[in-house]
């Protein structure tokens, strides 16, 4: 594309520069990223569960009518991996380990997408508020924000869960009412340190109101460390919802990881491991694969930050 | 302007703004500590006050007080008056230059309270005059970067990183330029349609996402894009009056990847851009190579002629202050001890501090070997008793300097607060004779 010239101010021409120069970043930021080859192993692990998860309906059949409960195949109970109709072979109550694992994606993708989704636009908005109003706004919130995290999160979790009853939409829920003040701590810290920066000053001088400052100024130089515990608590929230469903408190016969594992066990100590280690096996995979990706994500944008 | 008519000395330009015993006062684990303690200076229109100092003395945080940008906490008082006189285009000569503005293009706006008659709000003077340590904050949100503009002094921290050099600058335009932004895109700010009251409210960036959405869809979308043109090209512009090389191109920058000169320049486009009747500049070229700070200078002297705008300069830098400034205020300790024209501060400075400074300032005319000093460390100003701030350091001081506070009282021309120049009713006065001898 030709210079464009002061002289002729074209709509779309520097807009469009403008664009070719942020893709061009975007380009150098994911080759910065990839560039760490445990990363990329992550990130391969990561496009794979996804694209599985996305595809379950072409890869197995959905069961009906509810297709995130595992069909039951009562002439074949613990049938062993390999058996026909059974590729990873079935539980003590007939269910397809097969269909548990690749709907069990689904499942997990679901989960972690809506609590990350939630916990990250309430922690956000809450730490933003108490780190850029400071004062007694920022008192009254990170006090509520204490008493949240003065429980340990995998008991507080059980508790909600438990008190609002056996069901895969409140682990959903209890995990997001757990989850949320991470962010709002990490976001409240730096909103702080990012506002006393010269460049908020002088967003301040030339006029701007104090929404345009947040938006434009404070935001962006400060979403970076909540990016990457995003990125983290994709496997995280994962791992804590398979733990919760594990205990039971997800809808029995759920296509989850974690159901599947607890219907596995009883079967461990009698020889039929199967049923136990796929879906265990995945839970791993998943939960290292964000974490890789987390770290590489971290290292190229944040690289000051030491390892939490 | 081919007829320029003589100039009025710049000391007896009208005032724009003037400080009336400005304290500011931090909180500390030590106490507290009064950072500026009764400070008294004018701004004329058109002129450059020096505002000079060692670390410490204050001096930043007077500029920071004309725009009410001293953080609190720590600080917990500003008292004291800061009265501005916004000045308005000239009408008779639109910014050109005439007889009536003074050929500074511009005019004092009239008081809205007495209508020019001279009321208690302007102090009777006639003029619009604002308090900017009282006004509300949106008042006052319209006052800076329109009226009162800042220069920085590391331009490296005063450029947000995650915006385009274009989109930085532009803020200023969508702050105070709204109509302008309009008109050149080709919609009538006036028109009181629902389309236009969305595109008004874009253009002064006060637009959400909802009616950014709006924005985004077809029937609006090419107006928006006119809006972003017209800015784009106040943007270059401003830009290369500044004279940063293919401003179109810079626009798209990062501040990263621009030289700190350019940064400077980038920060006083922005500054200049809405043509302010004051500039802070706050050491602006401390953070350059020395070779860009020549250039540079000479870049904010050039277009203060222009834009016809006071400047008030601060720097610890005493050889450019007395290049730049017209007057020179010298600050010490949070107050002022001298106060009048360069020429004369710099030849024959009348404070024993002022004295020490010049002395300081190490000259090719001198040998080489030690270089001159003050003796002794700024005082703690946590809880200070009544007494000349300098008084511990000086060479001349007796005791009342270390009991009475000095006034800044005017000696042929200038003002300086120092017991030598006008003797206390009691006790023994300082003079300089004594170690002179």
């Amino acid at each position: 594309m030709s210079a464009t010239s002061a002289s002729q101010p074209a709509v779309g021409a520097a807009n469009e520069s403008a664009l070719r120069v942020r893709i061009r970043r975007m380009r150098e930021l994911a080759a910065n990223v990839l560039a760490n080859p445990t990363t990329l192993a992550g990130l391969v692990v990561i496009v794979g569960m996804v694209g599985m998860a996305l595809l379950a309906p072409w890869i197995v059949e959905p069961n009906s009518p509810n297709a995130s409960q595992m069909p039951r195949d009562w002439g074949a109970i613990a049938v062993p991996p390999g058996s026909p109709g059974h590729l990873l072979g079935t539980t003590n109550t007939g269910g397809d380990v097969l269909y548990g694992v690749i709907w069990g994606a689904r499942t997990s993708l679901r989960l972690s997408l809506i609590v990350v989704t939630i916990t990250v636009a309430v922690g956000v908005a809450v730490g933003s508020l108490a780190g850029f109003r400071g004062g007694r706004v920022d008192e009254v919130l990170m006090r509520i924000v204490d008493v949240f995290l003065s429980i340990p999160e995998l008991i507080f979790a059980l508790a909600i869960a438990a008190v609002l009853g056996p069901s895969f939409r409140n682990i959903i829920l209890a995990l997001a009412i757990v989850f949320w003040v991470k962010y709002a701590r990490i976001m409240r810290a730096q909103v702080m340190h990012v506002k006393q920066n010269e460049y908020v000053d002088a967003a301040r001088v030339i006029g701007d109101s104090n929404w345009n400052i947040y938006r434009r100024d404070v935001l962006p130089n400060s979403i970076t460390p909540v990016v990457v515990q995003a990125t983290l608590d994709m496997g995280n929230i994962v791992l804590v919802g398979a733990t919760l469903s594990f205990i039971g408190l997800a809808e029995a016969g759920l296509a989850e990881w974690g159901v599947l594992v607890s219907e596995g066990q009883s079967g461990i100590s009698g020889g039929r491991w199967w049923a136990s280690t796929f879906p265990g096996l995945m839970v791993f995979l998943w939960a290292l694969a964000f974490n890789l990706l987390g770290d590489g994500i971290r290292d190229v944008l944040d690289p000051k930050t030491e390892t939490r | 302007m081919t007829t320029a008519p003589i100039e009025a000395p710049k000391t007896t330009a009208p005032v724009v703004a003037s400080v009336r015993d400005l304290r500011v006062h931090f909180k500390t684990k030590a106490g507290i500590v009064q950072a500026v303690d009764g400070v008294d200076f004018d701004v004329r229109d058109g002129e450059t006050l020096g505002l000079v100092g060692e670390t410490g003395c204050g001096k930043s945080v007077t500029a920071r007080s004309f725009l009410r940008l001293v953080p609190m906490p720590p600080g917990i008082a500003v008292s004291g008056s800061i009265m501005f006189r916004p000045r308005m285009r000239c009408s008779s000569c639109d910014g050109a230059g005439c007889s009536i503005c003074g050929n500074t293009g511009r005019v004092v706006s009239i008081c809205p309270a007495c209508s020019g008659a001279g009321c208690d709000t302007c102090e009777q003077t006639g003029a619009e005059t604002v308090d900017l340590l009282t006004v509300p904050e949106r008042e006052l949100r319209a006052i800076r970067g329109n009226r009162i503009a800042m220069i920085f002094q590391d331009p490296g921290k005063a450029l947000n990183p995650a915006l385009t050099i274009g989109k930085q600058v532009a803020e200023v335009f969508y702050a105070h330029r709204s109509d302008e932004l309009l008109t050149s895109a080709g919609i009538d700010p006036a028109s009181e349609s629902l389309q236009n009251y969305v595109l008004r409210r874009r253009a002064s960036q006060e637009s959400r996402t909802p009616e950014n959405l709006v924005l985004s869809l077809p029937p609006l979308r090419t107006r928006r894009n006119a809006i972003s043109a017209a800015a784009d090209a106040m943007v270059a512009a401003a830009l290369n009056e500044t004279q940063i090389p293919n401003p179109r191109a810079v626009m798209d920058r990062y501040p990263h990847e621009l030289s700190g000169g350019m940064k400077q320049r980038v920060m006083i486009a922005q500054a200049l851009a809405c043509d302010p009747d004051l500039l802070i500049a706050d050491e602006p070229t401390t953070a350059l190579d020395v070779t860009v700070q020549a250039r540079i200078i000479e870049l904010i002297n050039e277009l203060q002629e222009r834009h016809k705008t006071a400047v008030v300069y601060i720097s610890h830098d005493l050889s450019l202050v007395r290049k730049v400034a017209d007057r020179t205020a010298v600050m010490y300790a949070g107050r002022i001890v001298e106060v009048g024209e360069s020429d004369q501060i710099f030849h024959d400075p009348e404070h024993p501090y002022t004295r020490g400074l010049i002395d300081a300032i190490p000259g090719a005319s001198h040998e080489r070997g030690r270089l001159a000093a003050i003796e002794g460390t700024v005082p703690e100003l946590i809880d200070p008793e009544p007494s000349c701030r300098f008084s511990g350091r000086c060479a001349y001081a007796e005791q009342v300097c270390r009991s009475e506070d000095p006034q800044l009282e005017p000696i042929d021309h200038r003002q300086v607060a120092c017991f030598i120049h006008h003797p206390p009713d009691h006790g023994v006065a300082p003079t300089f004779a004594r170690t002179e001898q």
